[in-house]
């Protein structure tokens, strides 16, 4: 049983150094394809922009009609697509900005 | 003052700069003559302003309404962004911008950006960058909602992800 336990909390902590749950925000035409402002994600913690975007659209296929135009920002800063590699920590705020049109 | 404008300022605190950045974004409707009064200086010579202001036409089709929505904290971080890059670039006093959002009638400001200096050129100047920086950096959407009850997001040619051949 100890042992057992051991095991579970290992496991528990492998997991949660190589996934982490970030918070999703939604704008404009990708909030209306979508349906909801705010979701939750589970995501792989050293990743790209690239595959983060690929696990978003395996989640949310609708928003294919405009993966070609969509940045994505993390914690309020834009990430380049072609970044190489960078570290999500659970909680992290990751939106989804499609072409902006302020002003 | 309308409301909100005096709600949330976020000034600059660094000494070695003169003036100070404002920026809000705001449900309410804009006043120019508060905006302008904010960015007023003794020892300023001149206000460079900026009204956008809503059409009421698209591609021969008639806009009934315009709605504007932010990711506000990231929308108020790259306002005061551009401010940072303005004084880089220009010696200006206090720089005041503030976005609508929300339903926008057609006609009204949807953003008002003031800008003043001790010199026109400057004010000038500093006022046409910062716009132009907004427009390509700041998560604000506009959706035209049209006489048939079409709408169509905007977006805006300064935003390097829009794809092209789209309004």
């Amino acid at each position: 049983m100890a042992n057992g336990n051991a095991r579970n909390i290992e496991y528990i902590t492998n997991f949660s150094v190589l996934f982490g749950q970030v918070r999703l925000l939604f704008f404009a035409k990708s909030r209306e394809i979508v349906g909801r402002k705010e979701a939750e994600l589970e995501v792989v913690r050293l990743t790209t922009p690239r595959d983060v975007l690929q696990t978003l659209l395996q989640e949310y296929p609708g928003l294919g009609e405009i993966s070609d135009n969509i940045v994505l920002s993390l914690n309020e800063e834009y990430l380049e697509i072609d970044d190489q590699q960078i570290v999500l920590e659970a909680g992290d705020e990751l939106a989804i900005i499609p072409p902006i049109s302020g002003g | 003052m309308s409301g909100d404008c005096s709600s949330q300022p976020q000034e600059e605190g660094k000494g070695r700069r003169m003036g100070t950045d404002y920026v809000d974004v705001t449900e309410d409707r804009l006043s120019v003559e508060d905006i302008t009064e904010r960015a007023t200086s003794p020892t300023s010579g001149a206000i460079g302003l900026f009204v956008g202001t809503t059409r009421n036409n698209f591609e021969g089709k008639t806009v009934l309404r315009l709605e504007y929505e932010a990711y506000m904290p990231m929308a108020k971080k790259k306002m005061l962004e551009t401010c940072e890059l303005v004084r880089d670039k220009w010696n200006v006093e206090n720089i005041v911008m503030v976005h609508r959002i929300g339903v926008v009638p057609v006609g009204e400001a949807s953003i008002v950006i003031a800008v003043s200096s001790p010199h026109r050129k400057e004010a000038l100047e500093a006022v046409h960058f910062a716009i132009d920086h907004v427009k390509a950096t700041v998560p604000v959407w506009k959706k035209e909602i049209y006489g048939d009850e079409s709408s169509s997001w905007k977006q805006n040619k300064e935003c390097t992800w829009s794809g092209s051949g789209h309004p």
